[in-house]
């Protein structure tokens, strides 16, 4: 067919570079926030300590951001299939309370007890996966009743704070010389990309991008949002074992707060909440624009109390920004 | 004649009896548990914690009814508690003013999720999250972590009295609610308001395509969301005397789940408050009952979980057809 | 062609159906339907609006199973348990609804579901879009980028990028479900060339269309289906001959008589230099020049193809969303409309019945009496409640006035049928007293009993002396329906017809002229 034929036909035809622009703005926007997060960090850094944030501060950074990144990756699957799960929090707690009971400083039982311990969180993702694909419920509901009932199983593993993690496990998850934690986030972003190239990952997007539609592909959706489900759940449970590693012991209410903050991370991440745009290297950027947003409040000599003010602040913000600069990206072509 | 028993017999109405028929339930169980459960005084206490968390899901089932959700209740509920015994010092005399100024603030509160929600098309869940972090960054700021001079200052005995107050019997703040349940029932069933706020849950382009104000009407229920998070915190501190940090918490989760229990669809455009009051009933009693068999706290938990999940399942199914 | 078509008919149906019955919430949409295709014919599948072609194709697709009745492939029965499997089964289908992924580029939604693998198995996502160039290349499409994503390309775009999908994978049975609806003439050559390829290599292809010289030109048989079941398949058939089969009636009773327009009827609406918002406007023509007067008693069309700006000038004047540009006067008095309550509210009143009746009109979870109300709530409430006796008053006098076959009042609009969801869309706006009605493609998807009520129900508010826009997807029916059409075309009146050339032929040919050069 001539080019010619149609309204403005062949005027769409651009470079690769500029395609990707377009496609990947959100992972773009999120980079350059976390840019512009460490340089203002690093001015401050400066001008405070007379010299560049050095190994330490990097390391704790990482270190800090590893549970946070982890569990943003985990939401970030489950809202590609335009679902939400507020039982991150529930999980953490359940997986980091079970960490700090069940770890021994032998090596067989590190790893024993943490591949049990991720099962158990993937385990309490399938059960997210079968309500909301089989049950056809609504994801934000059944999260909320599963939370509460994980939060419950929690306390119930561990019910004051206590246990210990073997300074072994840590050192080796979160050891606190070095960033080497990065290695794992690395290990992380190859898997999504490899993800990204399987039939699984197609049809994750695919049921984000329109279910109907999928469906009508031959995307088996149920089936997909139960493995969907399931991974987010084994996400959180990796992240709740970072978490007993930095804390060196457990506490069956700190992972309360990752409900809220996974969500924030792939918001601030360019992650759509409508499903089917997003990906995993926007929730880590999103999750470390927040640990950048406390390292700069905190150097800024900002009450530490504001902190939540200051995020929320940020989200709004951030995604009013987001909008914005989307709709003028499409709006010049 | 035939229109009447449909009246009475629609699904929504159904769900409402559902509703009610658990709490009744929970209360004969609790009275076989433990003898005196059902005895006034105790029943009593059972619905004035309820009228807590039923004024809070009052804001939450307007919001929900349009299919948006309020995850800013928490800290609003928080802020109003802590604003209004410092802004009264606990005199008489300021109450009106730490009262309309506390209900000022939640309305604000609302008005900024509702003004985002429209115009920014910010998702409801992402922007009433975000304001929760920004009221509760405020209000531990301003308050330095609940250690100001005027943290400490109790509820105005007016609004103590207001509370635990009894007229012909009954606690006032119980005559309160049910003042509530009535006008936000009458509101939602039989004025403009109430047609509009259901037409755009069930279908936001064809309730605008009739004329309705979609995005005057989606801000105020926003305002009304806070404005009720607002009353509750007003009457926690009075119920309590004191406000404390974190005392919010719980009434995201049970707000929510009063809605759902009472049988407002989560996706929105069906529902009735009388409903969702039922479900705040509902909760407290197996809450009650659990705390009857001395369940630990951990038990509860659990078996909040499950018995969402049982209604959902019950319920939720038959939303998509 | 015969002769294709007799040595056609002899063999055993590639695809065929028996006594298949499909029922959607109360309405039957196939009753002991038949059908069959085979090898190496194309077969075109023509009916009206709601005649059932849409919900065979879908069942013959596997996009749902029928209620009752055998699917045969080959003279096998077969059950599908889903799109896949019917996929496996070699069938391709393009839906009428396009399953494109918005937010995945053209070469994945080309290639999904075989996309190229490397090493361990994975998509090899660089060479993603150039494996999608090539299939484009190979059916001659030069004009679509593989790398843009899909929600950035036009209509027909996706039309072709959806059939490109379905052909490429060599379907030995191929549904194409309109697939011209909202193609240019150039491109439906292009569609034609690539089906006459697939009937070469024995491929059965069956397709819907509704532009009977489509049809002609490109079928070896046509089989006529009407009211979900078939009238007869056909080898010649004349086009009247066709419509009667169709319709059930002679064309020329179908329509009803046009009230006298009286000379001095005088001006509701007025519309000066518009633009219509988002449409692209070839280069060196000036944004703005859509004007028209719209007089009292008269029924004005709208025509032209698919995508031409009408649905946003119908829109626009509703102020849902405004249009761009333009001078909107009514009743002679010049008015902004920037939201639907502007309009309702406007002097004369204006009201516009929307295109899809079931996401766009009706909220079909609630009663007949809320839909009917909520645009004149304001005037049947006091400080803001709704005075009940007054509302159930009008809701039932309007019932009984446009016969809609309701229990009562109280009735779920969603379990109505189409037709009467339709009356009570009208009714709505008689309720609110609108003098200028915007009634955009009001027979779609209604019977054709239910359809002759809607005529004479236009025509009884056009002898009212209201003023009616009108548009509609059948030409036909606009050419019998209007005192006067204008068709569009780029967003501007292209031709203005009144009688004695007010046919559907002229209003066709009006609309397929290619636009002026650049």
């Amino acid at each position: 067919m001539p080019r010619d034929s149609g309204e403005g036909a062949g005027a769409r035809w651009r470079s690769p570079a500029s395609h990707a622009f377009g496609q990947h703005i959100g992972l773009i926007l999120a980079a350059a926030i976390l840019l512009v997060a460490i340089i203002i960090f690093s001015v401050m850094f400066v001008i405070q300590q007379h010299r560049l944030p050095g190994n330490f501060e990097i390391t704790s950074t990482v270190n800090n951001t590893m549970p946070l990144a982890l569990a943003a990756i985990g939401q970030t699957i489950v809202v590609l299939t335009r679902g939400i799960d507020l039982s991150v929090g529930g999980v953490i707690d359940l997986t980091n309370a079970l960490a700090a009971i069940l770890l021994r400083p032998n090596l067989g039982n590190q790893l024993a007890v943490s591949v049990i311990i991720i099962l158990i969180g993937a385990a309490g993702g399938l059960i997210n996966g079968l309500l909301v694909g089989l049950g056809r419920l609504q994801p934000i509901v059944v999260t909320l009743a599963t939370l509460s009932i994980y939060q419950g199983l929690a306390i119930r593993v561990l019910p004051q704070p206590g246990g210990a993690v073997p300074p072994g496990y840590t050192g080796f998850l979160v050891n606190p010389n070095a960033p080497t934690a990065l290695v794992f986030l690395l290990i992380a972003i190859v898997l999504w990309l490899g993800l990204r190239r399987t039939r699984l990952g197609v049809d994750i997007f695919a049921i984000g991008a329109d279910e109907q539609a999928a469906i009508a592909l031959g995307v088996r959706t149920v089936r997909t949002k139960i493995i969907a489900y399931t991974l987010a759940g084994a996400l959180y449970a990796i992240a709740g074992l970072f978490l007993a590693a930095t804390a060196t012991a457990g506490d069956a209410t700190t992972g309360d707060s990752y409900t809220l903050t996974s969500i924030v991370a792939i918001v601030l991440g360019g992650v759509s909440f409508f499903g089917g745009r997003g990906s995993a290297i926007g929730a880590i950027a999103g999750a470390f624009i927040i640990t950048m947003i406390v390292n700069i409040l905190f150097f800024a000599k900002i009450n530490p109390l504001y902190q939540a003010f200051y995020e929320g602040l940020f989200l709004v913000i951030a995604v009013v920004l987001g909008a914005l600069i989307g709709r003028l990206v499409r709006a010049r072509r | 004649m035939n229109n009447l028993v449909r009246l009475f017999t629609t699904r929504d109405v159904l769900r409402v009896y559902a509703a009610y028929g658990a709490a009744i339930l929970l209360f004969i169980i609790g009275a076989l548990v433990h003898p005196g459960f059902a005895s006034l005084p105790s029943v009593t206490t059972i619905l004035l914690i309820s009228s807590f968390i039923g004024m809070v899901a009052a804001g939450q089932c307007f919001v929900v009814l349009i299919g948006g959700i309020d995850l800013s209740v928490p800290w609003v509920l928080n802020a109003a508690a802590i604003l209004l015994a410092t802004a009264s010092l606990g005199q008489n005399g300021r109450a009106l003013y730490a009262i309309l100024l506390t209900l000022g603030m939640g309305g604000l509160a609302g008005l900024a999720n509702g003004i985002f929600v429209v115009w920014f098309e910010v998702p409801a869940v992402v922007m009433t999250l975000a304001m929760n972090g920004i009221v509760e960054g405020l209000t531990l700021g301003l308050s330095s972590g609940m250690t100001c001079g005027a943290c400490a200052s109790y509820a105005p005995p007016i609004v103590q009295q207001a509370v635990h107050g009894v007229f012909l019997g009954i606690p006032t703040a119980l005559w309160l609610w049910l003042v509530i349940i009535i006008i936000v029932s009458f509101a939602l069933s039989f004025t403009r308001f109430g047609r509009a706020t259901y037409a755009i849950g069930n279908n936001p382009r064809a309730a605008f395509l009739a004329g309705v104000n979609v995005n005057l009407t989606t801000v105020a229920l926003y305002v009304l969301s806070g404005v009720f998070s607002a009353l509750a915190g007003i009457l926690l501190v009075g119920f309590g005397g004191q406000a404390s940090l974190g005392m919010g918490d719980p009434y995201l989760f049970q707000s929510i789940a009063a809605v759902v229990i009472g049988g407002v669809s989560i996706l929105g455009g069906s529902g009735l408050y009388v409903g969702a009051a039922a479900g705040a009933i509902s909760l407290t009693a197996l809450v009650s009952v659990l705390l009857a068999l001395n369940m630990p706290e951990y038990g509860r938990s659990i078996i909040y979980g499950l018995v969402i999940l049982a209604l959902l399942l019950l319920y939720g199914r038959e939303e998509r057809q | 062609m015969s002769e294709r078509a007799a040595a056609a008919a002899t063999g055993v149906a590639a695809v065929a159906a028996r006594t298949l019955n499909k029922t959607f919430g109360g309405v039957q949409a196939l009753r002991a339907a038949s059908f069959a295709a085979h090898a190496g014919e194309v077969h075109a599948l023509v009916g009206e609006n709601g005649a059932g072609k849409s919900t065979l194709i879908k069942i013959l697709g596997g996009r749902f199973p029928p209620d009752s009745g055998t699917i045969l492939l080959d003279g096998e029965p077969v059950r599908f348990s889903g799109p896949a499997d019917a996929t496996r089964r070699g069938i391709g289908t393009v839906f009428q609804e396009l399953t494109l992924l918005p937010w995945l580029t053209v070469a994945e939604n080309l290639l999904f579901g075989r996309e190229p693998r490397g090493a361990g198995g994975l998509i090899r996502r660089a060479s993603l879009a150039t494996d999608a160039e090539a299939v484009l290349a190979r059916l001659g499409i030069s004009h679509i980028d593989p790398r843009a994503q899909v929600a950035e390309i036009s209509l027909s775009e996706r039309q072709i990028v959806e059939i490109a999908r379905v052909v490429t994978k060599k379907p030995r049975i191929l549904f194409l479900d309109e697939p011209t609806s909202s193609l240019v003439e150039r491109e439906v050559a292009w569609l034609f060339e690539r089906i006459r390829e697939l009937r070469a290599l024995g491929t059965a292809i069956v397709f819907t269309s509704h532009r009977w010289n489509e049809i002609t030109s490109i079928a070896d048989r046509i089989t006529i289906y009407r009211n979900g079941s078939e009238v007869g398949t056909f080898t010649e058939i004349e086009e009247g001959e066709a419509i009667t089969l169709m319709t059930g009636r002679r064309v020329d009773a179908l329509y009803p008589k046009l009230p006298l327009l009286s000379a001095g009827a005088k001006d509701m609406l007025a519309l000066t230099e518009a633009t219509i918002p988002g449409l692209a406007t070839p280069i060196g023509q000036p944004a703005s020049d859509l004007s028209f007067h719209l007089r009292a008693g008269e029924i004005l069309g709208i025509g032209g193809l698919a995508g031409q700006g009408h649905r946003e000038l119908f829109l626009g004047l509703f102020g849902a969303p405004p249009l761009a540009r333009g001078k909107i006067a009514v009743g002679g008095k010049p008015l902004r409309i920037h939201r639907p309550s502007h309009a309702i509210n406007a002097g004369l009143g204006i009201a516009l019945v929307p295109e899809d009746r079931k996401t766009e009109g009706l909220l079909l979870p609630l009663s007949v009496r809320y839909n009917l109300t909520l645009p004149i709530l304001r005037r049947i409430s006091r400080v803001g409640v709704i005075r009940a006796p007054t509302e159930g008053r009008m809701s039932r006098e309007i019932i009984t006035a446009l016969g809609v076959r309701t229990p009562s009042a109280a009735q779920r609009v969603g379990a109505l049928s189409g037709g009467n969801q339709q009356k009570v869309l009208v009714g709505r706006w008689l309720l609110a007293e609108s003098r200028i009605l915007l009634l955009y493609d009001v027979t779609r998807g209604v019977d054709v009993a239910t359809r002759h009520e809607i005529y004479d129900l236009i025509m009884r508010l056009a002898g009212e002396e209201r003023a009616i826009l009108l548009y509609s997807s059948d030409t036909e029916e606009l050419a019998h329906l209007c005192h006067r059409v204008l068709v569009l075309r780029d967003g501007r009146v292209a031709a203005e017809l009144v009688p004695p050339v007010l046919t559907a032929e002229a209003i066709v040919s009006a609309s397929m002229r290619q636009a002026r050069a650049a």
